[in-house]
């Protein structure tokens, strides 16, 4: 037998059998959690099949994409004209089926129009498309509709997170699928060199569009029932630009090697914002973008190529002397788990309000003795001139 | 670096430990009543558990463990309706809930004791996102299960807000917001009670009226491409035809206009006797300025929000005397207007004050208050239905809401404390048209507007 084969199908059976209990366990989340917990929990799959999403296309081949937020705002005018609160014109399923193909359409022509342009100018370009769609729509509205604003029809919580739960299925599947497949190949070797892939024989235009329009479909799905859940849309709502800045993000916070870099990241990433608007309201804007810049600088990798580095040291020890340094990392790392873990200790108790600032209290102390810790080894090393410097 | 990590790491971390044992005790010693419980009997010493009083008839399941009433909020501390956080229903309730803890909170009867509110650790950021807020008001209805919820700020927020206090069948005071869709939806939404007055209730019939008694024959239009300037801009269109008047030009800018020279070069082309700035305070203050500045000036100016807000005479000075504004109140025009602004200035800089919406403000919470003392619960349901049927008095004299099918209300016409202001000598006056609705008009109107003292 042989063994690289084995360790693959092993691996693989691992992967499965822990995506299905993950999976299993997602299914049956709303019978063992609030509505709220529903509710924030269909937010994070939203980020998360928008991060992978974005991921697709833009993970290997470099191109950064910025026009999440139109593929996502088509989807939530789809439903916001299918699907009003007056009364469904056509089955919601339906209506999500066609969002996706009027992005993969929108994707495809936004595609073929641009993926000759590279670099900054393909970015500028699709965040101008948001804004073109967007102001668009606003003229529509104001001057052949009249519409003030749509509504559309509620739904049940855990409608929304079963159906978003089926499209993120089908958007994690795509995108191992794309990944495995000999378009994720074109896609990286595109990434790599784009004038080599194009003389070995790949089309590279039409590699580029169709993966760019194939990842569209589950943006523009995702807004297609998200929109039921915003309730009231107007253009500046349906497509508000910070979500197409937003997958960039997470997928950087996670870390772009990995197939499971952009799901972690999004999940961290989407969870930290809504603990840290609802737990420290003045203090999010500090937070978070403390937390980014330490991110991009400590962490150029993601968190996944953090933690597989990590692993890796301590295995075989460090495998390199420079940067990122260990302890760094590490300090800032459980700085930031000692402060959830005490505040998740004491948000238990949140009944009492007294603790609540008791674990506020306790959560900075926590932060605030591991960036202590984290200055000592910073200096500390770089005395030993661990950074080789 | 191992030996860098066991260096500092170790011992802080047995340090960090000691601290997470000693603070949670400090906690819980600080965790005592705040309120005493009114007749509990003392455990006997021989018994080993302490038993609670049975509960009379009637009585909540809480009646003895109950410390207070909750408030939340889904507020925009940050991001682009900050502003109304800080000078529009923000300052309102704040002051709301330290008057009534003040009185010892309020008295709900079937706890038979006053309840003061706790709020702070309730009001959450939605960052001005109505996806935010959506999460946010299901939190605190489901996770955090307060009494109340403030309202959301921002005619877009309240309308995404509507159905989800509906659903959990909590009270939405609304305040910040309101527009002419929301009426169609009202008897679907009994829990929605409007307080803010907006273009066609009843602002801009009543512009058209005065457009009338001042003889202005032709309206010139600048509005903003949102929402708002949608709204507003439609309704005039509809209320000048049917008075008369007859719109020579309606042009829109976008938010981010950062020039209308032009705009205005054309609207004085146009022979307009009056133009009506449809923006936000941002573009209103860039026409503003730009008509000063070219001495550019029209026989009546109305100005959308931003007109009405207090800082107006510290911003542009003499130049603002003649702007109309929408609104509006004074101290004059309502019964308890003087009070309510002595005591609204006690709190706060008078700076921050708004001619508009405070007042319709702090007599929707005097009218909510009223309703949760009557009510003597504070079951919501019971509440809602003293909100749709009673009458209180407020600071804005005898208040009621018009309520729509079996649905939701909005604050009596009868009841708003004006519509239209205009600034003479630096103070705010209501120049609403006599014998309409009550006849608000504290002073007669300046027809035709001076001109800009700066470009004599």
């Amino acid at each position: 037998m042989d063994i690289t084969t084995f360790t693959s199908n092993k691996r693989f059976q691992i992967w499965g059998i822990s995506l299905l209990v993950v999976l299993a366990a997602l299914a049956t989340l709303p019978q063992w959690v609030g509505s709220y917990y529903v509710v924030l929990l269909t937010f994070i799959l939203m980020y998360i099949l928008i991060t992978v999403s974005w991921t697709i296309f833009s993970g290997p081949t470099g191109y950064m994409s910025l026009a999440s937020a139109a593929f996502f705002g088509v989807g939530v005018y789809t439903s916001a004209i299918l699907f009003p609160m007056t009364g469904a014109v056509l089955p919601l399923p339906l209506i999500i089926v066609i969002a996706g193909i009027i992005s993969f359409i929108l994707g495809l022509l936004v595609g073929a129009l641009t993926l000759r342009l590279k670099g900054i100018y393909f970015a500028i370009f699709t965040f101008g498309l948001v804004l073109l769609i967007q102001r668009f729509l606003l003229w529509f509205e104001m001057n052949i509709t009249a519409t003030r604003g749509r509504f559309v029809a509620t739904l049940d919580n855990n409608y929304i997170y079963y159906v978003m739960l089926v499209i993120f299925v089908a958007t994690l599947l795509t995108a191992y699928f794309i990944r495995r497949s000999r378009f994720g190949l074109a896609l990286q070797s595109i990434g790599e060199n784009e004038e080599a892939a194009a003389h070995i024989g790949i089309n590279v235009t039409l590699v580029k569009v169709i993966i760019f329009a194939i990842s569209a479909v589950f943006m523009g799905a995702a807004g297609a029932i998200m929109a039921s859940k915003l309730i009231y849309i107007d253009p500046y709502i349906a497509f508000n630009p910070l979500l197409s800045f937003m997958p960039v993000l997470m997928a950087i916070f996670g870390g772009l090697g990995q197939f499971y870099g952009p799901i972690i990241g999004a999940a961290v990433f989407a969870y930290l914002q809504e603990f840290l608007k609802t737990e420290f309201p003045f203090a999010y804007m500090f937070t978070f973008g403390l937390v980014l810049v330490m991110v991009m600088v400590f962490m150029p990798s993601g968190l996944v190529g953090m933690i597989q580095r990590l692993l890796a040291s301590l295995k075989e020890g460090p495998q390199e002397k420079s940067t990122p340094s260990w302890t760094l990392i590490f300090s800032f790392l459980f700085g930031i788990l000692g402060g959830l873990v005490s505040w998740f200790i004491f948000r238990e108790r949140r009944g009492a309000r007294v603790h609540l600032k008791v674990g506020g209290v306790v959560t900075i102390i926590v932060i605030a003795f591991y960036l202590i810790l984290l200055l000592l080894a910073y200096l500390g090393e770089l005395r030993s001139g661990y950074f080789g410097i | 670096m191992w030996k860098i990590i066991k260096k500092y790491a170790l011992p802080l971390s047995i340090c960090l430990i000691l601290l997470l044992t000693v603070i949670p005790g400090c906690g819980d010693e600080e965790e005592e009543p705040a309120v005493t419980v009114p007749v509990v009997t003392e455990p006997e010493v021989t018994e080993p558990e302490v038993t609670e009083p049975e509960l009379a008839p009637g009585q909540p399941d809480d009646y003895y463990t109950r410390e207070n009433i909750v408030i939340g909020g889904s507020r925009p501390l940050t991001g682009a309706n900050s502003i109304w956080e800080e000078v529009g229903f923000g300052p309102i309730y704040k002051m709301w809930i330290e008057q009534v803890n003040a009185d010892g909170g309020l008295y709900i009867e079937e706890y038979g004791r006053k309840l003061p509110i706790v709020y702070k650790d309730y009001i959450y950021d939605d960052t001005s996102d109505i996806a935010t807020m959506t999460r946010q008001l299901e939190r605190l209805m489901t996770v955090d299960k307060v009494d109340f919820c403030l309202p959301p700020a921002s005619t877009a927020s309240l309308f995404a807000a509507a159905p989800i206090f509906n659903k959990y069948e909590y009270i939405l005071l609304g305040a910040e917001g309101g527009a002419t869709t929301i009426m169609d939806m009202l008897p679907a939404l009994p829990y929605f009670f409007g307080t803010l007055n907006y273009s066609d209730r009843y602002q801009i019939p009543v512009f058209a009226d005065l457009c009338l008694e001042l003889g202005i024959e032709e309206v010139a239009m600048i509005w903003i491409q949102d929402l708002h300037g949608i709204e507003y801009s439609g309704v005039a269109g509809v209320e000048f035809a049917n008075a008369g008047v007859e719109v020579v030009m309606s042009k829109s800018v976008p938010p981010d206009v950062s020039d209308v020279s032009l705009l205005l070069l054309e609207a004085q082309d146009s022979g307009a006797d009056a133009l009506c700035m449809f923006a936000y305070p941002d573009q209103n203050f860039l026409i503003i300025g730009t008509m000063i500045g070219m001495g550019i000036n029209f026989d009546a100016i109305l100005v959308g929000p931003g007109g009405n807000i207090a800082a107006m005479p510290g911003i542009f000075g003499p130049n603002i005397e003649g702007l109309m504004f929408e609104g509006a109140w004074n101290t004059k025009s309502a019964p308890g207007a003087q009070e309510f602004y002595d005591l609204f200035t006690s709190y706060y800089d008078p700076g921050i004050g708004d001619w508009w919406g405070h007042i319709l403000y702090w007599g929707g919470l005097q009218f909510f208050e009223q309703a949760i003392v009557e009510a003597g619960t504070l079951d919501q349901s019971v509440i809602r239905d003293l909100m749709a049927t009673k009458t209180y008095d407020t600071v804005l004299g005898p208040t009621w809401f018009d309520i729509f099918g079996d649905g939701g209300g909005l604050l009596a016409i009868e009841c708003h404390a004006g519509e239209i202001g205009q600034w003479q000598s630096g103070v705010p006056e209501v120049i609403d048209p006599p014998n309409i609705y009550g006849a608000k008009r504290t002073a007669p109107p300046i027809y035709p507007k001076p001109d800009w003292p700066v470009a004599e």
